[in-house]
């Protein structure tokens, strides 16, 4: 049965959103509501954006007319003279195929060969007084997929009606995609729910850095105190959890291996690119071109054992640079020595990164990427290095050669020499750390962003300040999964290279927090503001499905005639 | 029912006209009260009462100033008047051939055609007719206290209307006159006080 009705067209255009008069109480629809407008042989689907009262005279709502006339007449009067219309955004159309009893039925369908027709963008309006009524379980289906679908995943239910809400993995993972919203908004659970279902589907591998270990493990929410439950505990043949450091252990959870970088993994880009976190000098640069040049790949290892300051006595008995010093070696290469030793004394705190050695036992590096070309999703767990260089240093190394194995192996596949690569989504947290204007175009991660697609790699950027990533890489983000936002910069952000943008603004500054969100850009047909779902129990069960027990047992054969 | 005979017809033009009686007669119709003309050849008028005129004679004008006036006095001045008491009526519409019609009579009445008070069962018959297209006459009418005799004529076709079934019919009537004068708030104001009286 399909919804009543809520209101008629009575005016707007496509530039300036529809303008519906509302027939049922105000208080039953709410911003953001999805909603259906069925005008002749189309049918309309679009997204309440705005509420508004009026009045066929302004004079009937300046005055208390309930105060001077019997109830029953200033009803009559008010079901008259004022009214609440809404402003809906249309988004899609789609045309409605004739009825069974239409005698164009048969017409139709072969002129269609069976084909069911597909919504478009919307590229014309409703006639006036077209009935407007609140979508359908059926309308929302069409338009976002049906959870019964491979790879359709639910994401959160219809505000109003509760209606399954789903977002299609597959288009997830062919671009870029992020999830923002303030801090205690949700986005960590949010983040759990997209993976596990992207896990359980296995439309792509997931390389997931946690810097705050939050997403391997089993954790204990911050908010509630109750035990929240890891990927690793519920994937344990799927996902490989991964410590930084040799002996790691995260949260008591033993590590599946231990991640170890060579020194000679580590590049003097890698080092540019901690320029802010290490405060260094604009002669950086030039010094690390420098070492680059004299020793290779091996440079980090040679600089780290120079020494600062180290003087010995020469024949005529003077202090002079030891040979093993760092201002000997400037000296020779023709480096400023004061920029020299200034690097290096800055670099002390990489230098001591116990998980930066020179012979790693494995090459846990490579173990990685075998591993999520096997198809087996990674969490890289921080452990104690929870630090912002931790972070931004291993992640961008690990970044670069991942993106380097895949681009190899897509030239293979487009050449025709190897098998088409699985796809693989990086999730990374606190994205705009790594994805600042400065930031940017130092590290793998924007290039992954804005061209990666093409290689099968893309990244799930989540984030509470989404003003202070790069505004190129923020526009090539495809799904755009928001909680509630408060700063006008940040909503700014979110909505950047979206068409619309006005009328989702207020929407997502009025979001309920941890209980839903807005779900954008190209990755989903329309904008929608979803209550998002639970990451519970029931949620495992359904996802991972529910052993049947003997009594289930009996009524499913009872329901199926036996 | 017998028919009731108000009286005959003085004047009349296409939206009104005027019909003069004696004063018993003028007993038994009341402001906002619908009446009709019957003009033979099926063909009838309807119209509503919205004003009752009594003029004064030369005998009404000594009788007032003399200190006493006699009971007979005063029912042979009532019985036997020169002056008749005179309705002013505004067409409401027509039935022709059985059918009724909301629009102004294409032919108005003549002098000393006979009008009639409408029974209930008419009344309803008039009213439920359509969608209260004689409430166009009503409002344009000029010189008419358009509230008051909406009111008056609502709460009696109310009454009417119920004893044949509708007891939505003065719901339905105020919800159209809010929809037909709800771009005239002083006009429409003037209404709902009036009829706040009856509801």
């Amino acid at each position: 049965m399909e919804p009543e009705q809520i209101g008629y067209i009575v005016g707007g255009s496509l530039k300036e959103n529809l303008r519906v008069r509302l027939t049922v109480p105000a208080n039953s629809v709410q911003e953001g509501a999805f909603v259906v407008v069925e005008s002749g042989d189309w049918l309309f689907y679009g997204l309440v954006t705005d509420l508004q009262l009026g009045a066929t005279d302004p004079r009937f709502a300046d005055e208390q007319s309930e105060q001077r006339l019997p109830a029953g007449l200033a009803a009559l009067l008010h079901g008259q003279t004022l009214f609440t219309n809404l402003e809906v955004m249309p988004a899609l159309m789609a045309e409605r195929p004739p009825d069974p009893g239409d005698p164009r039925y048969e017409t139709y369908w072969a002129a269609h060969k069976d084909e069911k027709p597909h919504p478009l963008p919307v590229k014309t309006i409703p006639a006036h007084h077209a009935p407007v009524r609140m979508a359908s379980k059926g309308d929302i289906a069409e338009i976002f997929g049906d959870p019964a679908e491979k790879g359709r995943f639910i994401i959160g239910y219809t505000r109003e009606q509760g209606h399954p809400v789903c977002l299609d993995l597959e288009k997830l993972v062919q671009r870029s995609s992020g999830v923002f919203g303030a801090t205690g908004t949700g986005k960590s659970f949010l983040t759990r729910l997209l993976l596990a279902g992207l896990i359980q589907s296995n439309v792509a591998g997931a390389l997931i850095f946690d810097m705050h270990n939050e997403y391997g493990p089993d954790d204990t929410s911050s908010d509630t105190n109750q035990r929240v439950p890891g990927l690793k505990g519920k994937f344990p043949g799927k996902v490989r959890l991964v410590g930084l450091g040799r002996g790691a252990t995260v949260r008591n959870t033993p590590c599946d291996f231990q991640l170890e970088i060579a020194q000679k993994d580590i590049e003097p880009a890698d080092i540019e690119m901690l320029t802010r976190e290490l405060n260094l000098k604009e002669t950086t640069p030039t010094t690390l071109a420098a070492l680059d040049r004299e020793f290779g790949v091996n440079w980090f290892h040679h600089f780290k054992e120079m020494k600062y300051g180290a003087k010995v006595e020469n024949d005529e008995g003077k202090q002079v640079d030891a040979p093993d010093s760092v201002a000997f070696w400037a000296g020779g290469a023709g480096v400023n020595v004061a920029a020299a030793e200034g690097l290096h004394s800055k670099l002390g705190r990489v230098f001591n990164k116990p998980y930066i050695v020179e012979h790693p036992a494995a090459d846990t590096i490579g173990e990685i990427v075998k591993a999520l070309e096997a198809g087996q999703h990674v969490v890289l767990s921080f452990g104690d290095f929870e630090t912002d260089l931790d972070y931004l240093l291993v992640a961008n190394i690990l970044t670069r050669r991942i993106r380097a194995a895949w681009e190899k192996k897509t030239n293979d596949f487009r050449s025709g020499k190897a098998s088409e690569p699985k796809k693989l989504v990086i999730v990374v947290e606190e994205a705009h750390k790594l994805l600042n204007r400065e930031m940017a175009a130092q590290t793998a991660f924007s290039t992954i962003a804005r061209e990666m697609r093409k290689y099968y790699v893309t990244l799930l950027i989540i984030d509470q300040r989404p003003s202070q990533i790069y505004d190129e890489v923020l526009s090539q983000l495809g799904t755009r999964i928001c909680g509630w936002l408060g700063d006008d910069l940040d909503i700014q952000a979110v909505l950047s290279g979206l068409a619309s943008k006005d009328s989702l603004r207020g929407m997502l500054a009025r979001l309920q927090p941890k209980e839903e969100v807005l779900l954008l850009g190209w990755g989903v047909p329309m904008p929608l503001p979803v209550r998002s779902r639970r990451y519970d129990d029931k949620f495992w069960e359904e996802l991972l499905g529910k052993k049947l027990g003997k009594q289930d047992e009996s009524t499913l054969l009872k329901e199926l005639g036996f | 029912m017998p028919e009731i005979e108000i009286g005959r017809l003085l004047r009349s033009n296409t939206s009104a006209c005027v019909v003069g009686c004696r004063v018993a007669q003028a007993g038994l119709p009341a402001f906002g009260s619908l009446v009709r003309i019957p003009l033979g050849n099926n063909y009838q008028i309807f119209g509503l009462i919205y004003d009752i005129h009594i003029e004064d004679d030369g005998l009404v004008r000594q009788l007032v100033t003399s200190e006493r006036v006699d009971e007979e006095v005063l029912a042979d001045n009532r019985m036997n008047r020169n002056v008749p008491v005179e309705f002013s009526v505004l067409h409401a519409g027509y039935e022709q051939d059985g059918r009724i019609w909301h629009l102004l009579p294409p032919r108005p009445p003549l002098s000393l055609d006979a009008i009639y008070a409408c029974e209930p069962g008419e009344v309803a018959r008039f009213t439920g007719e359509g969608r209260f297209g004689y409430f166009r006459h009503v409002l344009r009418a000029a010189d008419v206290p358009v509230g008051e005799l909406l009111a008056a004529h609502i709460r009696q076709t109310q009454a009417a209307q119920a004893t044949h079934g509708r007891e939505d019919w003065g719901q339905a009537a105020v919800q159209e006159l809010i929809t037909l004068l709800r771009d005239d708030y002083p006009q429409l104001m003037s209404v709902l006080g009036a009829l706040a009286d009856i509801v």
